[in-house]
């Protein structure tokens, strides 16, 4: 590129020549910065030239450090070098120029009374005249380029020199500015990647995704990359199963550690302990002595017992978990303790249920203040109407049905959703005796009265007793066939027969949509007429029965019982 | 096991057989009702039925009802063990004139 340029020297005088001459080299210069991939060299190369063709002893770039309280020489030329050189805005003309964001020309420093003379008298270098352009982008100073004593001519720089300052000082400060945001950009891309990477690691702490054979599934959505909440559950080799849900306060990378460090914690000391409470108090003296920021950890930790049904549990601070009865009723299960990480000596109160055919909801704060479609919380009350809305579900889609219904389209998601469901896997039934699956066509009756015939003889009854249950569950059957699924043959009933202590229990499930249970009132017997004689059939064979209004995993549910011993 | 008929003694006898249920009482429906359209009066033999459910019932009440309006005889002639319970269940051994046989009926008609 250097041997194609004409000597400037040479034919300085003649004013279009030289005008001609400033901008071949402004334009070279400004497309070697564009075009530059090492901005370092492309500034030294930059100022030397620039250097030479002002015919200046010494040239220098100055960029602003320490939130633009100090300038800093990043590049110089000339018989001292200064790179590395540290003054404060406040001082010298470079100063001057950064406050006042415009060039500043000093013909002789002698009569300047902004001119400090710092440089001179550490370097014993000599300054004359200045010229100083600010490195300006979007009306933002990043820097200054300074130009040292005129060599030819008077000695002193002129108008022209300034204007040709100042646009190369834009243009450096244009090609800094975008070298920056490259950096920037390319940062950003590796935090945003490692971010990525510590959420993927945080997701392999969870425990496998949804299954329904199983008494407990969870699921977890960060609002960002990482979660601060957590829920881990495994079975133990005592045949129990452990369990928790957690929130750590806070978002980001400090609260996802913190998650990381809890989890694991628990993960290893829930093998130890068969006490809920103790094992929190163990975790909550580590956290205590580690935890910082003032950060802490709400909890709901415990132990469930598959065969009884039994759940213990302590809550640290954590939101109340959500009791669904088998009979449909909600109840609240507040926390006995402060969170973990709070107070070292914190005792942590256990709380015992049966789960008894129900199941147990378990939630962190991100579920309840979730905002439905008319911008309200969802609250407690909105969840436990979306449970109930989706209680003919198994447990698992079940769950994932009520967080897609949450993390709804178009709804932005504002912190981590998180969600436990422990559900009994025992019926409260019974010895199972008994189970069929058929269609509900009539002509499947038959059949399934001679099998259910020799299934309760089995049991004990009487052939009269036997017979009576047959045709109290042919009438249910017929119901579910008629009033549930309106003779669609294609619909599915399942029956079950369990022998619940003398006690013969007959459950019947439906998966059409739910019959009013007004419907289905025994009719007076005076009343005459050919049809609503089923039900009462059943009522008069049975010693009870009961019509589930809001039967979990099915449409409708119908369970006769009858004293057999 | 399909459902017969016969014309005796003045009466159009309905043989119901075997399991009188939800499959099969829409057959006995249309069989008893074809014989009151036709104005005969009706006698519904019973003593083949293994088991009879609420529909089965509900078509000896609709047959009972027909006949009362139309001014028809009808009863129930023969009526097996099995039969009788679910009857007797619905209260409906008051109101079905029940013989043992079609003889005992015709005697009683006097």
């Amino acid at each position: 590129m250097s041997a194609k340029r004409p000597d400037l020297r040479l034919i300085r005088e003649d004013p279009d020549q030289v005008a001609v001459e400033q901008l071949a080299l402004l334009a070279e210069l400004i497309q070697e910065f564009a075009s530059s991939l090492n901005l370092d060299e492309t500034l030294q190369t930059a100022i030397e030239r620039f250097m030479a063709y002002m015919d200046a002893e010494a040239a220098s770039l100055f960029l602003l450090e320490n939130e633009n309280r100090e300038l800093v020489c990043y590049k110089c030329v000339g018989p001292v070098d200064i790179s590395g050189l540290r003054m404060d805005v406040s001082e010298g003309i470079v100063g001057k120029c950064v406050r006042e964001q415009a060039c500043q020309m000093v013909r002789d420093v002698r009569r300047s009374h902004d001119f400090s003379g710092t440089i001179d008298h550490s370097s014993g270098f000599s300054t004359r005249s200045l010229l100083c352009a600010p490195l300006s982008v979007r009306g933002e100073c990043v820097g200054v380029l300074e130009l040292v004593n005129k060599r030819t001519g008077d000695g002193l720089f002129n108008p022209r020199d300034e204007a040709l300052a100042s646009v190369l000082a834009s243009a450096a400060a244009l090609a800094i500015h975008n070298a920056r945001m490259a950096a920037s950009l390319v940062e950003h891309e590796r935090l945003k990647r490692e971010l990525e990477l510590a959420g993927d690691i945080q997701r392999h702490l969870l425990p496998p995704s949804c299954d329904s054979d199983f008494p407990v599934n969870g699921v977890n959505f960060p609002a960002y990359e990482v979660s601060g909440d957590f829920y881990d559950f495994f079975p133990l080799d005592n045949g129990r199963i452990y369990f928790n849900l957690a929130d750590v306060s806070g978002k980001g990378i400090n609260s996802a550690l913190l998650m990381a460090q809890t989890s694991s914690l628990l993960r290893c000391l829930a093998r130890d302990f068969s006490d809920p409470g103790e094992l929190l108090t163990r975790v909550n003296r580590e956290l205590c002595e580690t935890a910082s920021h003032g950060m802490f950890v709400t909890i709901v930790s415990g132990f469930i017992e598959p065969e009884s049904g039994r759940v213990c549990f302590s809550n640290a601070g954590h939101q109340p978990p959500l009791q669904r009865g088998v009979d449909g009723s909600f109840s609240e299960i507040p926390a006995g303790a402060p969170p973990l990480g709070v107070v070292p000596e914190t005792v942590f109160p256990v709380s015992e249920i049966s789960l008894a055919g129900g199941s147990l909801y378990l939630f962190t704060d991100g579920v309840t203040e979730s905002l439905t479609a008319e911008h309200l919380p969802l609250d407690v009350s909105g969840l436990i109407t979306l449970i109930e809305r989706m209680s003919e579900l198994e447990s698992c889609e079940r769950l994932q049905n009520i967080v897609a219904e949450i993390r709804r389209p178009g709804a932005r998601q504002r912190d981590d959703i998180t969600m436990m469901l422990i559900e009994s896997q025992d019926t409260g039934l019974g010895e199972k005796l008994f189970e069929r699956r058929f269609s509900a066509d009539p002509e499947c009756l038959h059949g399934l009265r001679t099998e259910l015939k020799s299934a309760a003889l089995q049991a004990g009854c009487s052939a009269e007793v036997a017979g009576e249950i047959v045709l109290a569950v042919n009438e249910a059957c017929m119901n579910i066939m008629q009033h549930a699924y309106q003779g669609d043959c294609a619909g599915e009933i399942l029956l079950e027969m369990h022998n619940n202590d003398g006690e013969l229990v007959c459950v019947l499930k439906d998966w059409a949509a739910p019959v009013d249970p007004s419907q289905i009132r025994p009719r007076p017997l005076d009343e005459l007429r050919p049809g609503g004689l089923g039900t009462r059939f059943i009522d008069e064979l049975m010693d009870d029965w009961v019509f589930d209004t809001t039967p979990q995993g099915c449409g409708n549910c119908l369970t006769l019982r009858k004293r057999i011993a | 096991m399909g459902f017969g008929h016969r014309t005796e003694g003045g009466y159009a006898v309905v043989e119901l057989r075997g399991d009188v249920d939800l499959a099969r009482s829409p057959e006995a429906r249309a069989l008893i009702l074809q014989f009151l359209e036709q104005r005969s009066d009706l006698l519904v033999d019973l003593s083949e039925v293994a088991y009879i459910d609420s529909s089965g019932v509900a078509s000896l009440v609709e047959g009972y009802q027909v006949a009362k309006k139309e001014g028809l005889k009808f009863g129930l002639i023969g009526v097996s063990e099995a039969a009788l319970s679910v009857l007797r269940l619905a209260r409906l051994d008051q109101v079905f004139p029940i013989h043992s046989d079609l003889d005992a009926r015709i005697a009683d008609d006097g």
